[in-house]
């Protein structure tokens, strides 16, 4: 029997994964960014993305696989993939979508030992439309659900061993839960939810051990180092182990230099900082490029156009600016000297920490310079502007160099030395907001005088120095260490993460819309077919309606329990089973959704999904729980027929729903839904449902 | 400290076992047995106190049922607690009751009562000390200073806060005289005669000062000594912080103030429940006042700053807890009886505080009827709902009308109509045979309505949203006005308009490609450009647009559409340019900020009109649109501001806030904490929590290292104190705007009483570790120096708090103990 349902299911399963796989034959929704990420794998291109490694490794190695050579411009979506090879991408991310199902199966299975109860699991998740469209598709979300249910499946196994502990299998089980939680943080970072979720079960274990009498305590020591070691210490070095690969694989320079530091670009081969050589101090009369060492910062820029009317003194424009380009490159002279001729024989002098010094815009001969006037974006800034003839310009132009836990009088070296500048006057530093500008500054980002001196942003680096009077020295000394890059990408994928703010008044995707299936997302809206991400109704709402019934039933029976009112052995024992499954699963569940009440981040439909994989596994549970004790409400006579009518009823409830919407995954005929001919007529059951 | 506990706890086994042979002897036994086999293993010494972690309530002591009885008159209760202690010192052996507050200080009764007036007194004196100095505007008095102000003026304002502190402050100062005459423009500009300083000060000021004796009491009724209830006082008394904050017209102590009645209430309560006749105190008069007075508190606390939820909600779980326990898990009660307690706790905290909440907001709305600067915040409904607030909604509207400026056109003169147009095209014949050129229908509509809005665009630009440089638009120049919501350009042509055949049709161009070419462009022209001047403004400049190709002159026909076209007014182009109904002018008016189409589409859809008439809104109509935009439509983010911080940085005291400066010298006011007492606080914190994590592992392998009494004074002081601290502390880590120390203050009252209840708990494992006395001694002389640093400190610190000066560079950069701390130098 066991058997039969679990095939049936495996069967089930692979025909509504992998039928119309091929279609559409055109990018999907963000198959254009991870379809891409996975080339750059295979032709070894560095980028940046901010999520982890992992996920899109696996898509360049499904493609590698399938003999995709990463030729194919992954340029937007719509775009026809033509004869290029993309369904081995395709394929393996349904693999790896597929395998929700049998896991799910198998973890409710681990959970309760009760057939039905991992069957109906099983179902719930195999007729989501949402689960089945959105792990159809090159894109992150099936490797992270994979991950995170094999995840919750390796612990659930694990704590099952725990009478044979320390036996191979209990290892075993043990590791694979690190491995699997490895996997699911280094997708994306919401897979850390499902870490805390392994954490406390590891602490009730604990708990649950310390609390043995008959058992030392060191034999508790002894589980808590061994979780310690597969959990923690065995994850982080399997975590690094990845993104070793990632840094090891991504040699050559790519669209994704820019967003690192110019110590982290010169390790990427083709980028110009490869291999460079510059003096390694600056010395005044040196030609620099200024580099802001906010992650993805610019250089600092400025051109022939002035500050429009309006906007503070009709000065010069300087913007910082993420091109290379002849107008980043400024010279550096001290506050009351012209600048040294490059042939002159005068001695060098190095710029030191402390100096007073200004800096002459290159192409235009104008100096930074900030007044006491309100910056164009950030009012309660200063202006920075270019100012003076020919190099000559007033005492607004004098900014002292403050070099970041330098000591007095310390050389200033190129790349090594972050620093900033100090406004003499106004006693603001120079700083950028990112904000963009409006058209008249070509939309390059404000550069502001920040009172605030502690500014995060306000700090520079010199990353091209031209002087040919020193010798230069190769970048090659700047080389970082790995544990350093891994540091470095990692504070760079963090804010990058925080900058994914929505704009003011944008329509983002909140929350609360998620479990009522509100508003789903097009894959694909363009003419031919359509595809739209959204969940099965049904098994969404009567989701919510089971969690509900669950709260309901552990609240009534914690009651009961206090009151000291004793049930039937056997309701008892069908209760204990369906409530201890579905704590968990709940707690999972709540893990994976209320994070995101607080993040400020954009948020996005499919967010939802790794909460849903539990919120569907409880409503496996809960409904096992109800059709066994429905009918034991029940004349005796028919309860057996009642039992068989209320299974097959809701089963085949699902699969209608399931046939109802399938247009939704396997695509829709275009045209609007009120049309009578339209296949999905009559189904738009919210108004907010766009197809 | 192993070894020692385990010596005194031989001692201590010896006689409690005795004492609880009857309660649960078997169990004992085999716990016993147990615990020797293996602790000869792993721990040196067998002999711990083997006692169930559950039955505290099975031996209930004379003490806290003492406590509770004598609420009210709290005078006699401690005299008996101390005869017990004094008994219980000279006796010397240390018996299970008596050791857990057993302080070597012989103190007689009076001291008692002394204490908190002590306290009261000199928290009186440092609060009231030269309250109004400086008699100028310090830090976010500009905001509730305005606020108090505002409602001497009964002028509607709008911040996202609640209204209660404003309340209190603006009662103070009416009560001072004061008129709401003063502008409150910036930090730091003087207050003239008409502000009563001292009065709206000592707001704050007296809750403050209040909130010492409340410490010291909460302190008492979680058991604790006088001693020790009187270091709380002495901790809040001497922290800056609380002093500054108390100091100004600021929220915060009025925050804390209720907050701590609240949680003082409860906690009395909690006394009347764990009370061993509780049956009996159930429903008398002072289980209902500590409750609803609890429940009213805590409210209250809410009502002044959203952040007092928190409190409230430690308040619901202290309640919760003990319905719990107490009631659910009293078998001897009857179904009735516990609906009946779950009813009254119902009733006291969620409709008690329903009333107060909606009441407060009652008398906000119902005092402030006058239109003010903040309507723009609310509807436009609502902002014509009070006194004068028609005329203000247009003065929020830009005035200079831009390329891209968003407008609905009015026409000037006879019955309102706006021009208008929609999704439907002239019909291709007329009734009457004649042709049109079947584009879109341009109609004058009474109605506000969002096919109302134009856009006024330069023919030569393509972009939309309005950036600085503004691009105004003056007499004589050419626009487009291109329909907000269909996308089309005001067209006109020369075909017969509809109904009036004489005129010339207008209509939104739409290319039917039969050789009818747009002529889309109009000139505009101000007619009392006299008055107003050249560039065209909103509301007062009358325009008429001139269509460029043909010259005739938009104008309103005074005829009606048939059916087809809804019936509406029709526009024609009119060769009398000199004539009333061709004037229009702007009236509703906005700059466009989208780019694209569908999100300009959108921001016309959602924006509302400018009502006609005043309107009369009921109470709750009000109330529920002022929760709306109080609760999801806050926009205070203060961005880049210098003094801002975050929660981890709090608890190391990274930086302060500055309130002020004297423009003279360096005298300033900045809101730092004592440092002493932040950082004892934090250390307190880490230890109460390895305590407790250790006391919770110990208990799990039935080992009891400290009496039950002093175990359930721990646990209670957690319940309340540390859950209280984590409720306060752990939502800013979630929170996503700007955050200030200030924000700490709540869980910072919390987190001091931790430490006084901390320090307390350590002398009391001193006690058990050390036989002898000298260590007990050496405990209060450490706790005594501590104290004199902290006094200490907070002398050094007390010019930064009152503003003190005149002071000069080196002695600011004196007390910059640390280098993140952002004082203010601009003199020498």
């Amino acid at each position: 029997m066991w058997w039969t349902l679990f095939g049936l299911i495996l069967i089930a399963t692979a025909a509504t994964r992998f039928y119309k796989l091929d279609q559409p034959d055109h990018i999907c929704w963000d198959e254009t960014h991870f379809g891409k990420f996975g080339g750059y794998y295979i032709n070894r291109t560095f980028f940046f993305d901010v999520h982890p490694p992992l996920g899109k490794m696996l898509i360049g190695l499904f493609g590698y696989l399938d003999g995709y050579n990463a030729t194919f411009a992954f340029e937007k979506p719509g775009d026809k993939y033509e004869d290029y090879p993309y369904m081995g991408m395709r394929a393996g991310c349904a693999i790896m979508g597929a395998l929700l199902v049998p896991l799910s199966f198998l973890t409710v299975w681990e959970m309760t030992f009760s057939l039905s109860a991992a069957t109906f699991a099983g179902i719930s998740i195999l007729l989501d439309h949402g689960m089945l469209t959105l792990n159809r598709y090159i894109l992150l979300d099936p490797p992270l659900l994979f991950f995170i249910s094999a995840s919750v499946y390796a612990t659930v196994k694990f704590h099952n061993q725990r009478d044979r502990a320390f036996s191979f299998p209990w290892w075993f089980w043990l590791s694979a839960t690190g491995a699997m939680l490895v996997g699911s943080v280094a997708v994306k970072f919401v897979g850390v939810f499902v870490v805390f979720l392994v954490g406390f079960r590891a602490i009730a274990d604990l708990w649950e051990i310390l609390g043995d009498l008959s058992r030392p305590v060191s034999y508790t020591v002894k589980h808590f180092m061994a979780r310690a070691l597969c959990l923690i210490a065995f994850p982080v070095v399997l975590y690094m182990g990845i993104f070793y690969i990632h840094l090891q694989v991504l040699y050559l320079s790519g669209p994704g230099d820019g967003y690192f530091s110019s110590a982290f670009q010169t390790h990427l081969e083709g980028n110009f900082l490869h291999n460079a050589s510059t003096p390694r101090e600056v010395a005044y009369g040196s030609l620099l490029t200024l580099k802001n060492s906010v992650t993805g910062g610019g250089y600092l820029h400025s051109h022939m156009h002035l500050y429009p009317a309006g906007v503070g003194a009709k000065q010069q424009q300087v913007t910082t600016y993420s091109h290379k380009d002849g107008n980043n490159r400024w010279f550096i002279k001290k506050f009351n000297k012209p600048t040294p001729l490059w042939n002159s024989s005068d001695p060098i002098e190095l710029v030191r920490n402390g100096d007073l010094i200004r800096l002459e815009h290159r192409p235009t001969r104008r100096n930074l310079h900030s007044h006491k006037e309100p910056a164009p974006v950030s009012r309660k800034h200063y202006q920075v502007t270019g100012y003076g003839e020919n190099g000559t310009g007033d005492a607004n132009d004098v900014w002292r160099l403050v070099i970041e836990s330098g000591a007095e009088n310390e050389p200033l070296e190129t790349m090594r030395h972050k620093f900033k500048l100090v406004h003499y006057l106004q006693n603001c530093v120079l700083s950028t907001t990112k904000k963009t500008l409006p058209k008249w500054g070509y939309e390059q980002q404000e550069v502001t005088c920040n009172p605030n001196l502690r500014d995060g942003a306000a700090v520079w680096n010199v990353e091209d120095n031209r002087f040919p009077r020193l010798p230069n020295v190769s970048f090659s000394a700047y080389k970082l260490n790995f544990l350093q890059r891994f540091l470095e990408a990692h504070a760079v994928m963090f804010s990058g993460n925080a900058g994914l703010k929505p704009k003011d008044g944008e329509l983002t995707s909140r929350p609360w819309m998620w479990p009522i299936n509100l508003r789903g997302q097009f894959f694909s809206a363009g003419e031919g077919v359509k595809i739209y991400l959204l969940g099965n109704p049904i098994i969404w709402w009567s989701n919510l309606v089971f969690m509900g019934f669950y709260l309901t039933l552990f609240a009534v029976k914690s009651i009961r329990d206090r009151r000291g009112i004793i049930s039937s052995p056997q309701q008892l024992a069908l209760q204990e089973r369906a409530l201890s499954a579905c704590g968990w699963l709940y707690i999972g569940w709540l893990l994976h959704y209320v994070p995101f009440w607080g993040m400020g981040r954009i948020l996005y439909f499919h967010h939802y999904f790794p909460a849903l994989l539990f919120s569907s596994m409880m409503s496996g549970v809960v409904i096992d729980y109800l059709v066994e004790s429905i009918p034991e409400l029940l004349p005796s006579g028919i309860r057996n027929s009642a039992y068989h009518m209320l299974v097959g009823v809701i089963v085949s409830a699902l699969f209608y729903s399931f046939y109802l919407f399938a247009p939704l995954t396997y695509g829709m005929s275009s045209g609007p839904s009120t049309e009578p001919n339209s296949t999905m007529h009559g189904m738009r059951w919210l108004e907010t449902w766009e197809f | 400290m192993k070894e020692p506990t385990h010596r005194r706890c031989v001692f201590f086994n010896s006689s409690l076992g005795e004492k609880m042979v009857d309660t649960e002897v078997k169990n004992r036994k085999v716990n016993r047995s147990k615990g020797k086999n293996e602790k000869n293993k792993e721990i040196p010494n067998p002999a711990v106190d083997p006692r169930d972690e559950g039955d505290g309530e099975s031996t209930p002591e004379a003490l806290p049922e003492e406590l509770a009885e004598e609420t009210v008159a709290k005078k006699a209760s401690p005299s008996k607690s101390e005869k017990k202690k004094r008994s219980g010192g000279k006796a010397g052996a240390a018996t299970a009751g008596t050791a857990l507050s057993d302080l070597p200080t012989l103190a007689v009764t009076c001291h008692f009562n002394l204490l908190p007036m002590l306290l009261f007194g000199v928290a009186l004196a440092t609060r009231f000390y030269a309250l109004d100095q400086p008699n100028s505007i310090v830090f976010d008095e500009l905001h509730y200073g305005r606020y108090a102000g505002l409602y001497q003026k009964q002028t509607f304002f709008f911040d996202s806060h609640p209204p209660l502190g404003k309340q209190l402050l603006a009662l103070a100062g009416y009560l001072g005289g004061f008129q709401g005459d003063f502008k409150f423009d910036k930090i730091g500009s003087s207050y003239n005669a008409s502000v009563p300083v001292f009065a709206m000060r000592s707001v704050p000021a007296l809750t403050g000062s209040l909130l010492i004796p409340l410490v010291y009491m909460i302190m008492l009724q979680l058991n604790y000594s006088q001693w020790t209830a009187a270091l709380a006082g002495f901790l809040f008394l001497f922290d800056n912080a609380l002093l500054t904050q108390s100091h100004y017209m600021l929220m915060e102590p009025i925050l804390l103030f209720f907050a701590m009645s609240g949680v003082l209430c409860v906690l009395k309560f909690r006394a009347l429940e764990r009370s061993g006749n509780a049956q009996a105190h159930s429903y008398s008069l002072r289980w209902w006042g500590w409750l609803l007075s609890g429940a009213i508190f805590l409210t209250c606390a809410l009502c002044v700053k959203y952040v007092g939820v928190y409190s409230y909600l430690l308040g619901l779980a202290l309640v919760g807890h003990d319905f719990w326990e107490k009631v659910l898990g009293n078998l001897s009660l009857s179904k009735k009886q516990v609906f009946g307690h779950a009813c009254a706790r119902f009733f006291a905290f969620f409709m008690v505080p329903l009333m107060v909440y909606v009441g407060v907001f009652y008398i906000h709305l119902s005092t402030l009827v006058n239109a003010g600067p903040h309507d723009s915040a609310m509807s436009s409904a609502f902002q014509a709902s009070l006194e004068g607030g028609l005329s203000s909604i247009v003065r929020g509207q830009p005035l200079e009308v831009v390329h891209g400026s968003q407008v609905t056109l009015r026409h000037a003169h006879g019955s309102p109509c706006w021009l208008h147009s929609h999704a439907a095209n002239y019909p291709v014949k007329y009734a009457d045979k004649r042709g049109s050129s079947h584009q879109q229908q341009v109609t004058c509509y009474v109605a506000k309505d969002i096919n109302n809005w134009w856009i006024i665009k330069r023919p030569n630009r393509t972009d939309l949203a309005v950036a600085a440089p503004l691009d105004r638009i003056s007499h004589g120049e050419e626009v487009q006005l291109v329909h907000g919501i269909t996308g089309r350009n005001l067209n006109s042509h020369n075909v017969a308009a509809p109904a009036s055949p004489t005129k010339q049709e207008v209509s939104c161009y739409v290319d039917h490609n039969v050789s009818m070419p747009a002529q889309d462009v109009w000139r505009v022209e101000i007619t009392n450009r006299e008055e107003i001047g050249d560039v065209w403004h909103a509301l007062e400049s009358m325009v008429r647009l001139i269509h460029v190709n043909t010259s005739v002159a938009l104008a309103f026909s005074g005829r009606l559409l048939p059916e087809w076209g809804h019936n509406q007014h029709e526009i024609v182009g009119d060769v009398m340019v000199n004539q009333p109904n061709t004037i229009f002018n702007v009236e509703e008016h906005r700059y466009t900020r989208n780019e694209d189409e569908k999100d300009r589409q959108l921001e016309l859809m959602t924006t509302d009109f400018i009502p006609l008439e005043p309107v009369v809104m009921g109470f709750w109509e009000k109330f529920f649109e002022l929760q709306i935009r109080m609760l999801f439509i806050s926009n205070e983010n203060v961005q880049n501001h210098m003094y801002t911080s975050s929660p981890w940085e709090w608890l190391v005291l990274t930086r302060g806030i500055a309130y002020w400066v004297s423009p003279e010298s360096n005298a300033q006011i900045h809101l730092l904490g004592n440092i002493f007492v932040w950082y004892s606080a934090t250390v307190a914190l880490g230890v109460y929590c390895s305590l407790l994590i250790f006391y919770l592992l110990r208990q799990r392998r039935q080992c009891y290292d400290i009496h039950e009494e002093a175990w359930n004074q721990f646990r209670t002081t957690g319940e309340v104190l540390l859950v209280g601290y984590v409720f306060h502390f752990l939502p800013y880590f979630f929170v996503d705007h700007t955050l200030f120390l200030h924000h700490y203050l709540p869980a910072l009252a919390f987190k001091l009483l931790l430490n006084a209840a901390l320090v307390e708990h350590l002398y009391y494992l001193t006690r058990l570790v050390f036989a002898k006395q000298f260590f007990n001694w050496m405990c209060i002389l450490i706790v005594l120096t501590w104290m004199s640093g902290i006094l200490m400190v907070f002398n050094k610190f007390l010019p930064l708090s009152y503003g003190l000066g005149p002071m000069n560079a080196s002695q600011i950069l004196d007390l910059k103990l640390r280098e993140t701390w952002d004082f203010i130098v601009h003199k020498p």
